[in-house]
């Protein structure tokens, strides 16, 4: 036993108080005056004996209260022994349902071997049944009840997600110190070397122990179809090109079919040789689409023991390509020119450029373009100013790109903003490629620009690119429910050479892609990847997912209200946004769980001694001392004394009064 | 007795916010007396005594015109009042009658002293007043003139708490000046020997008079209450005693009842009328009924 803060028994020294208040003044008395003693005896009786009695038992009481207080603040602790035998035992059997768990009959295994650890536990112990794979779920409560754990563990199935063990280890240490629980964990997996994460996150608490119940074969060959790569927007039949990777994991050379089906139909099949543990990629050339979205799957055969990734899913939409309006200065057609020859050199982008001069642009209906370019333009007119800020508010984009006129006129065209311009030659100093519309173009390597334009952009707005001087490159700003992007240079090689560098290429294609409104996924998605339903300015809108399954995946409050659903399921969901926008999503699993190469046995050892050194299978506990304070004992005594005291003095207080 | 009766009766609070004896005295003794008109004869000395055949040189304004028409004889109606009764007041001004609150025994004393002495001169009797200690403090011979009413008053009002009481000395005094036989009220605390006591006035008994005490004690005097260990103090001696609330509830009070039927019976063997007044009680109720145990017995 010990105090934690032992200063506060300097308290003690406030005994003195009642010491002196009971022995230096308790038998003082004021005479009281009475006509005759003649009938009275001086004698002690046995009453003030006993009232002394009384006061001595008051100081007792009183001493003890002032003792206990300071005991109470000096927070006297004692050792205490804790361990399995402190805390209640919760065993936590978790089942592994990542993809992986598809080969084979492993989950048939894994729930055999769970089935096995629920029968085995004791009438009175506590039990809960988890799922794993990028997290960890709880599939029934802690339960005594051996049906509800046979039912949670028989109902488990293999999804698509990824396992993470980095995520299990992390879930075990927040349920342990929730839960104030000793926590003896079953994890049965295939122990997929893939789910491995840095050794520290798989760091267990101190009240929980791990056995390890591996299913399936240590080491398992598997071909997969490892990624699809082609465009989601087929454009042009003659064009197209899908690339599949084939990839082996502990397998021999073998030659496969690799087939490509487009909604069902084959249209392609190819035989290739895949080297050993390595990886081969087949190609198809301009195989034709249909208009509308479509459903692709690329597939090898023989299946093998994984056939679940045999077959690799895509989407992609036929469509005719948008057009973009370029509005240049009247008498220099050379202004459009290298970003119309930069964009139509990348037929993926499915935009096709339009020039015209803006004197002639009051006769153009905006509505019919996918974003239009405004390039180096002075002083506009008002009519056809008012027309493009009507265009950008109803939801339509802009490109403004400021060049000698906008400098004369001193002013950033519909965005309205006053700028000044200055002659400095310098370089690109900070590209954010992490905003969607910079998103790949690299850093703007050795292009110099001419012109360095100096202006406050708007509140909200987004400063994408800086010159070296850290004046404004790209700037992202919103009108109304439309977007503009302003460029502070020219699209020519007048105030700089950028067309002239290869960066040029992917801006002009990513910018364009952006403003278009391009900005959805892939060809397909890994599973565990989310969907936006709706901006925050589409709340009302119905949105709708049908599932791999053909089931609607929303509820009607979601329905109205989901910014987002997650695909967590292999196979093709069909999502309609708020906006009205339809597609078809691709979801596959993550390739990593196709290793099915599982964690070596001795890694897996110092997995489990992480946790409590109490072992399942010994039952051996580790016996841990840690102080236990005793601070409101003592002071529910101290209580008690207070209130046993004041009883007391109550009582000699009324004596007193009656006297 | 009736609630309404006792209600009639005055607080000794009440008379000791009263200021002036006289007024006190009054207000006592009318008030007593309106309460029996029905009795009006009731007064130490104003009872019917017998009839008296005339005779030549007799005040014809007290013959019985009554019995002269039923008898055609002359008898005048004779009171006792008229044996020229003398009443003689002593008050004890020891310093135990200084107890009690918050109308002391002393100044309780004092209304009924000069209760008495006005009920005398009402009767035209002659009263006088002897304040006593250990000593004589004050003394004022019986008269029935002109004045004495006030110069009564006025020694009672003016009588201040002494030292110790001794009845031997102021009783040897009256012995001295009482040569007519009269009404002797003793009024005390009378913490002494009860044999003392009665031994000391009996003596006045034996020469005709008629003597009445009047042992004034405070309720806590009779029923003290302590809270706890008391260290006690007696007023005249000084002398300083601790006793315990168990003593004071139990063996003082059998003590104190004790010594009052001691008392009562030692004057009741000596014929000596006794009659015990406490504080709280209102001081005309008190005088009503002992007058009135008094005509009964006479």
């Amino acid at each position: 036993m010990g105090f934690l803060s032992p200063w506060f028994l300097a308290g003690l020294a406030a005994v003195a108080l009642p010491l002196w208040l009971h022995l230096l003044r308790q038998y003082k008395r004021t005479p009281q005056a009475f006509s005759s003693l003649m009938f009275f005896e001086h004698h002690v009786q046995s009453s003030v004996r006993h009232r002394r009695l009384r006061y001595l038992t008051l100081l007792a009481l009183r001493l003890a209260l002032l003792v206990l207080l300071a005991i109470a603040f000096a927070n006297p602790f004692i050792n205490r022994t804790t361990g399995a035998t402190g805390r209640r035992k919760l065993t936590v059997i978790v089942i592994d349902r990542s993809f992986s768990m598809h080969a084979a009959n492993r989950m048939t295994e894994a729930r055999a071997e769970a089935g096995r650890l629920a029968d085995g536990l004791r009438g009175q112990d506590l039990a809960q049944v988890m799922a794993l794979d990028s997290h960890l779920e709880a599939l029934t409560q802690y339960e005594r009840n051996r049906g509800a754990l046979r039912t949670a563990i028989d109902n488990v199935e293999p999804g698509g997600l990824s396992s993470s063990y980095g995520e299990f280890a992390r879930a075990l240490r927040a349920m342990e110190q929730t839960s104030g629980m000793q926590l003896d964990v079953h994890l049965i997996s295939d122990m997929q070397r893939s789910s491995l994460p840095n050794f520290r996150d798989l760091q267990l608490g101190p009240h929980t122990t791990l056995a390890l119940h591996p299913v399936g074969k240590g080491k398992e060959s598997n071909w997969a179809v490892e990624n699809v790569v082609t465009a989601p927007q087929v454009y042009d039949p003659k064009q197209t090109r899908l690339t599949a990777t084939i990839n082996g994991w502990q397998t021999d050379a073998a030659s496969k079919k690799v087939s490509l089906a487009i909604n069902k139909h084959v249209i392609g099949t190819k035989e290739i040789s895949i080297p050993l543990n390595g990886r081969a990629q087949v190609e198809f050339l301009g195989f034709d689409v249909p208009y509308g979205a479509s459903r692709g799957e690329v597939t090898i055969d023989p299946k093998d023991n994984l056939p679940e990734d045999d077959v690799f899913r895509f989407s992609v939409r036929r469509e005719d390509p948008r057009r973009v309006l370029f509005l240049y200065t009247a008498g220099r057609t050379n202004e459009p020119y290298y970003y119309k020859a930069a964009m139509e050199s990348s037929p993926s982008t499915g935009l096709t450029v339009e020039a015209a001069p803006l004197e002639r642009a009051g006769s153009q209906d905006f509505s019919r373009y996918a974003f239009v370019v405004l390039n180096n333009a002075g002083e506009m007119d008002k009519a056809v100013a008012q027309a493009l800020c009507a265009y950008v508010q109803k939801g339509g984009a802009a490109l403004i790109v400021l060049g000698g006129n906008s400098a004369r006129a001193g002013k950033i065209p519909l965005a309205g903003e006053r700028f000044t311009s200055e002659r400095v030659t310098q370089g690109a100093g900070y590209v954010d490629e992490q905003t969607p519309a910079l998103t790949g173009v690299g850093r703007f390597q050795n292009v110099q620009f001419l012109d360095s334009v100096q202006f406050q952009p708007k509140a909200g707005a987004r400063v994408s690119a800086k010159l070296a001087d850290g004046s404004p490159l790209v700037v992202e700003e919103r009108m109304g429910e439309g977007r503009m992007l302003i460029f502070t240079s020219t699209l020519d090689n007048s105030s700089n050479d950028f067309p002239l560098h290869a960066s040029f290429l992917p801006f002009v294609v990513q910018t364009g892609h952006y403003l278009a409104g391009g900005e959805e996924t892939g060809s397909s998605v890994v599973a565990g990847a989310a969907v936006t339903l709706r901006r925050t300015h589409e709340q009302g809108a119905t949105a709708d997912v049908i599932g791999p399954d053909g089931k609607h995946e929303l509820g009607l409050g979601e329905a109205t209200k989901a910014l987002s659903f997650g695909l967590l399921k292999e196979g093709f969901y069909e999502v309609q946004r708020a906006s009205g926008r339809r597609s078809v999503e691709a979801v596959h699993a993550d390739r990593r769980e196709s290793d099915l190469n599982s964690i070596p046995a001795e890694t897996l050892d110092l997995w489990r001694n992480t946790g409590s050194s109490t072992t399942a299978a010994t039952g051996s506990v580790e016996q841990q001392t840690m102080p236990w304070s005793l601070w409101r004992y003592v002071l529910a005594v101290a209580l008690a004394a207070a209130i046993v005291e004041s009883i007391f003095a109550t009582r000699y207080l009324k004596e007193g009064q009656t006297a | 007795m009736p609630a309404a009766l006792t209600n009639r009766f005055l607080d000794p609070r009440v008379l000791a916010g009263i200021s002036g004896l006289d007024l006190i005295a009054k207000t006592v003794v009318d008030g007593f007396l309106a309460g029996l008109h029905k009795s009006p004869d009731f007064g130490f000395s104003q009872e019917f005594a017998e009839y008296r055949a005339y005779t030549p040189g007799d005040d014809l304004r007290h013959v019985d015109w009554n019995v002269f028409a039923r008898t055609e004889r002359a008898y005048l109606k004779r009171y006792r009042g008229e044996t020229n009764t003398g009443i003689m007041v002593l008050l004890d001004a020891s310093a135990s009658m200084g107890f009690g609150g918050p109308v002391s025994k002393f100044e309780y004393a004092k209304f009924l002293a000069s209760a008495i002495v006005y009920l005398a001169h009402v009767q035209r009797d002659s009263a006088g007043l002897i304040v006593f200690d250990d000593d004589v403090r004050n003394f004022i011979r019986p008269s029935a003139r002109q004045g004495q009413l006030m110069r009564l008053l006025h020694g009672v009002d003016t009588a201040q708490l002494g030292k110790r009481t001794n009845f031997a000395r102021p009783f040897f005094e009256l012995q001295q000046f009482l040569k007519r036989r009269g009404i002797t009220v003793l009024i005390s605390d009378f913490f002494e020997d009860p044999q003392k006591i009665v031994g000391t006035v009996v003596p006045l008994r034996f020469r005709g008079n008629e003597l009445v005490l009047f042992h004034v004690l405070d309720p806590g005097e009779i029923e003290p209450t302590l809270g706890q260990a008391a260290l006690l103090v007696d007023m005249e001696t000084d002398d300083a005693i601790e006793t315990s609330p168990e003593y004071a509830r139990v063996e003082y009070r059998q003590k104190m009842q004790a010594h009052l039927k001691t008392i009562q019976a030692k004057a009741r063997e000596a014929g000596i009328d006794y009659f015990l007044l406490r504080t709280d009680r209102p001081l005309d109720e008190g005088l009503r009924e002992y007058l009135t145990i008094r005509q009964g017995r006479m």
